[in-house]
């Protein structure tokens, strides 16, 4: 048995713990974790990694030129495989001399705390099938969501809010698949809070009547109903359970405001993530929400920043969008080091997949799932790292390869978790987020 | 092909179905039904006695419940509680029974076997505008009582079964959007993989729905558990790529509907649109434009729309190769269509050179002779009645599952489930006439302790009612509640994908949950609250749990703020010292005890202003637990 705080949102932990061993949920044995949290910073659409942290001089030298190398049997759009140089130039930064995009100054600022994994592949190449694949580990079946997983496999570090939030989620392409439980125990599954500025909310969190004392009446004469029906019978858990979710759920109402409630953060904070104004300030007070969840015990938090998908306009859309996520994400990263959070916080950026070097029209890149670049920080990654490789032109992962399961594996691995260990019976067998695959990646590990 | 597999004791499931003897037992008076004498007799071995029966109060509110899905008002549960004929209880069933909500209800629990949704969620959400034809012809088919057996047909081969007119052809093609409603990777660059992924989703839900197997494994190698190899599910699959379930499998393309139109009406349409080619062809005046435009507007509107429903239809036949490792590039040995052996006793069945196999292969599970259709479905109403199967694990009959805890009284009721010509409404009467249904959950100490999960069934486990039963019950005590049946409320972009922009909307027309739009990419936040099916997958053994949210949703959506408002207004209207009696026998079915009348008072009195005092009253009793379990 882990040792747990909590078993989730508002789940009553003895209840919860009974359901999950009727259920015959095996629980791992516990590995010594460095990191407690994960914060994922989800890139919808597919960012051009090769143009902003795998940059490639061939690319510049054969510009036109048919890609050398055989193309992917499957495409997501016909093309002539023709390459197409970057618009912008990479330089090396830091101590550990990563390249990075003149797109991203402030992520260049902290590459020595950053891990780049470049050999990054999965097996889909349309958004729907790649964005579960790398949230649930397969673009096949439904299956719970990596948060889901992690949050039953450690519970909530808070009993008054959720073990798993998803800030502004994508709701086509898979939507709620990449935050559900499946068929892991609901409480696992992700809540979702969608909105914009200060009114991000958490369904049903508010109060219509804004009277607290009122709502105590309310609620008492409602214990008392509750106390002589229970009296009637003989001891019932469920029963007492209920009772005790409306004492549960209006502790939440009084925490959970306060948590999310970004304004009370100092002006400092909010201009270091670009939550203050310009077009840094959507992602910006999305990433600083991120962190408060993150500090006061949500185990798997995620932010959504979208849309990446650059067939056209590659140059222009992907200049606003890296405008847009650098200073969040560096601000985000610089926040929790100088909160002495990072250690036993993993931090996770990437998209679905990334983009052929290819061209699509002329100022275009289309889907590559084949080759593509995620960088972490944070709870025992070995920063300052750049790790794996892919050919000469970007196309394909080859050096070092890392699958979305080896992924997956590694985060496990990071929490303490053994991903071989985290399983789940369901419909006559056990489940794996990994299935059957999945290799802790040691070369990243601090 | 069973001979692949070893075991050393043949697995009960597939066993066929036997007709076993009534166990003696000691307190025969107390069995009402023969089905009786199988619960009371392990019972009685381990030495424990059945719970007393529940009084009638009880009773009649377990009844509408347990059918309906709504709560009896006062009236009703007097009218059972006085009524002096020995066969009250009977006639009460059979006055539920014919009620159209009891489809709403039942029906309901099968579209969580079919995952049913509105919409195809997973990769790309689009919307499907028939499906809902499906849903009103999964009530109506519970609720004229079709037989089971022909249910299964119609689910899956609908389009192939002849019919005697229009009407009927409607209906049964209407049963096809069991095999069309899941959740399909649509966007996948690889028709071929995005084929045989469909049929693959197919093939799994149909063994879950019917025969309680989980047939998804033996994609990839024999299953090792089960008796189905891997060459007997490439020739379940040939049978299923032999349909085709979208008109072309590109990517987002349109899930295939039967035209069902009536000719006159498709007449109709095809003038609409000669008359459209026509006015854009001429060069008329202003004037004439206009008067003709006028015409073909009054045409139209004359009109009834096409009759769309979603279903497959047939493809041509071909044979598939079987998938190594479940890759299908890496093929085997091409195998003939087929239905494996242990649904058919060992026979060898015949597929038809010019035609899929689906009704070839849906008559052999719906046939008296699969041993596995009429136990799975006689488990499943037992467990929707009983909330826990005698086998625990309805959608998994196979060496995974759990074993039944009372394997003859399973084939006892399969055997006369068939017997009665697989009438769901016969097994209804049957399961609600016995004793066992009848007892209450007021047992002694002892029992619960030693059997906290009920496996004896020696008394009534309460049980948290379903998301939908406590929203229509809100709905309804409120007097809010439309009883509208059928039609779609769903809402579709010009570009197919669902408009999930008008959920929050949906959530709150006071309509039968059931007739709410199942979006599947996201769903409704107070439903998931409390446990609704995900349709994602087939489920037919919802969870229960007791979570905050639900709390939150009791304390403070809009829909429980709207809901206790009216009734507020209802309970002003009452004289000012019966309010809170009205109200709890009005929400509770039941009188009120003088301590509860004080305390009622006092809250009113303090709370301030009074109609908001009795607002506040009303969600006090529809969040208790008396409101929220079926006990």
């Amino acid at each position: 048995m882990l040792v747990r705080s909590g078993t989730g949102f508002g789940a009553l932990a003895l209840q919860a713990m009974l359901a999950r061993e009727a259920r015959g949920a095996s629980q791992p044995p516990p590995l010594p974790g460095t990191a407690k949290r994960v914060i994922f910073l989800f890139m919808h659409g597919g960012p051009s990694t090769v143009d902003l942290f795998d940059p490639k001089p061939l690319l510049t030298r054969d510009n036109g030129k048919p890609y050398p190398l055989e193309a992917p049997r499957i495409q997501s759009h016909k093309s002539k495989n023709l390459l197409l140089q970057s618009p912008w130039s990479c330089q090396p930064h830091g101590e550990s001399g990563a390249q990075v995009c003149e797109l991203l100054p402030h992520l260049a600022s902290i590459v020595d705390d950053l891990c780049f994994v470049r050999s990054m592949h999965c097996s889909n190449s349309r958004h729907g099938g790649a964005l579960l694949e790398l949230h649930t580990g397969s673009d096949t079946f439904v299956r719970p969501s990596m948060g889901s997983w992690i949050n039953y496999g450690l519970g909530s570090e808070n009993d008054n809010l959720p073990g798993f939030i998803t800030i502004n989620p994508t709701n086509g392409h898979g939507g709620a698949g990449a935050w559900s439980p499946a068929f892991l125990p609901a409480e696992h599954g992700g809540t979702r809070i969608e909105g914009t500025g200060g009114s991000f909310k958490i369904p049903f969190i508010d109060n219509p009547l804004k009277d607290r004392a009122k709502q105590r009446k309310e609620l008492d004469l409602l214990a008392s109903f509750n106390r002589d029906h229970l009296n009637d019978r003989a001891y019932d858990h469920d029963l007492e359970s209920r009772i005790a979710s409306y004492e549960l759920a209006f502790k939440m109402q009084m925490e959970v405001p306060g948590v999310q409630d970004i304004s009370q953060e100092p002006d400092h904070i909010k201009k270091l993530y670009g939550a203050d104004a310009g077009p840094t300030k959507s992602f910006g007070e999305q990433c600083l929400m991120a962190r408060r969840f993150s500090e006061a015990g949500v185990r798997f938090v995620q932010a959504s920043h979208r849309y990446w998908d650059s067939h056209g306009n590659l140059t222009k859309d992907h200049e606003r969008l890296c405008q847009e996520m650098d200073q969040p994400v560096a601000g985000l990263i610089t926040d929790l080091k100088q909160r002495g959070l990072l250690d036993e916080t993993l931090v996770l950026w990437g998209g679905e997949f990334g983009r052929t070097p290819t061209a699509q029209g002329k100022d275009g890149r289309d889907h590559n799932p084949h080759g593509f670049t995620m960088f972490m920080a944070g709870g025992g990654i070995k920063p300052g790292t750049v790790y794996g490789s892919t050919d000469d032109y970007g196309y394909y992962a080859t050096e070092k390869k890392v699958h979305f399961h080896d992924l997956h594996a590694t985060i496990l691995h990071l929490l303490g978790i053994d991903h071989e260990e985290l399983t789940y019976h369901y419909a006559g067998r056990d489940f794996r987020l990994t299935d059957v695959e999945g290799r802790v990646v040691k070369g990243i590990l601090a | 092909m069973l001979g692949s597999l070893c075991r050393a004791e043949p697995h009960w499931a597939y066993q066929p179905v036997k007709d076993p003897e009534c166990p003696p037992i000691t307190q025969s008076e107390w069995a009402r039904e023969e089905l009786d004498r199988f619960i009371l007799a392990p019972m009685e071995k381990r030495g424990f006695q059945p719970t007393q029966p529940a009084d009638k109060r009880t009773l009649a509110k377990r009844a509408y419940l347990d059918l309906h899905g709504l709560p009896p008002s006062p009236e009703q549960i007097e009218e059972f509680v006085n009524d002096p004929r020995p066969d009250a209880w009977q006639q009460l069933i059979d006055a539920l029974l014919e009620s159209p909500r009891y489809g709403e209800r039942w029906g309901r629990h099968w579209l969580d076997v079919a995952r049913y949704a509105d919409t195809n969620g997973m990769d790309e959400d689009i919307a499907y505008p028939s499906a809902w034809r499906y849903r009103d012809y999964v009530i109506d088919s519970f609720n004229k009582d079709k037989p089971f057996n022909t249910f299964i047909i119609e689910q899956l081969a609908g389009d192939l079964l002849s019919s005697e007119n229009l009407s009927r052809k409607r209906e049964q093609t209407s049963g096809l959007g069991f095999l069309s409603v899941g959740p399909k990777m649509l966007a996948c660059d690889d028709p071929d993989k995005m084929r045989r992924d469909i049929v693959d989703e197919q093939l799994d839900t149909m063994g879950r729905a019917f025969l309680g197997m989980t047939i998804g494994c033996a994609r990839c190698h024999d299953h090792k558990i089960d008796p189905i190899s891997i060459q007997e599910y490439y020739g379940l699959a040939g049978i299923f790529m032999s349909t085709k379930t979208l008109t072309k499998y590109t990517v987002v393309a349109d899930v295939h509907e039967h035209d069902l139109t009536a000719d006159d009406v498709r007449q109709g349409w095809a003038k609409v649109k000669e008359l459209e080619r026509q006015q854009g062809q001429k060069d008329l005046n202003k004037e004439e434009q206009e008067r003709q435009g006028r015409e073909l507007a009054a045409l139209k509107e004359k009109l009834p729309s096409p009759y769309l429903v979603m279903g497959p239809t047939e493809y041509p036949t071909q044979n598939v190769k079987v998938h190594l490792r479940g890759d299908y590039q890496t093929l085997g040995e091409e195998v003939p269509r087929g239905v494996p052996a242990a649904w058919t006793g060992g026979a060898a069945v015949a597929m038809p050179e010019k035609q899929s196999g689906r009704l070839e292969l849906a008559r052999w599970i719906a046939s008296p002779d699969n041993p596995l259709t009429a136990r799975v479905i006689v488990n499943r109403i037992w467990r929707w009645h009983f909330g826990r199967g005698l086998v625990p694990t309805p959608d998994n009959f196979g060496g995974l599952g759990e074993k039944p805890t009372h394997p003859e009284l399973l084939d006892h009721l399969a055997r006369r489930f068939v017997e009665a010509g697989w009438s769901m409404k016969a097994m209804h009467r049957l399961l609600m006439n016995s004793a066992t249904y009848r007892q209450s959950s007021h047992a002694p100490q002892v029992l619960l302790d030693d059997d906290p999960e009920n496996q004896l069934f020696a008394r009534w486990k309460r049980r948290r009612l379903e998301a939908e039963a406590v929203r229509d019950g809100i709905l309804m005590k409120s007097g809010r509640l439309d009883l509208t049946m059928g039609g779609s409320l769903l809402k579709a972009r010009d570009n197919r994908y669902a408009d999930r922009s008008h959920l929050e909307a949906h959530s709150l027309v006071p309509r039968r949950t059931v007739y709410l739009p199942v979006y599947r990419s996201t769903g409704y936040d107070g439903l998931k609250a409390f446990d609704v099916s995900d349709p994602a997958v087939s489920e037919g053994d919802r969870r229960t749990s007791t979570v905050a949210s639900q709390a939150l949703f009791l304390m403070n959506s809009q829909l429980i703020h709207e809901s206790s408002g009216a009734l507020a207004q209802k309970i002003m209207a009452v004289p000012q010292d019966r309010r809170a009696s009205w109200a709890i026998r009005h929400v509770l079915g039941r009188e009120t005890t003088s301590d509860e009348e004080q305390r009622t008072t006092l809250f009113v009195n303090t709370y301030g202003d009074t109609e908001q005092a009795w607002a506040a009253f009303a969600r006090v009793l529809f969040s208790s637990n008396e409101f929220l379990y079926l006990e």
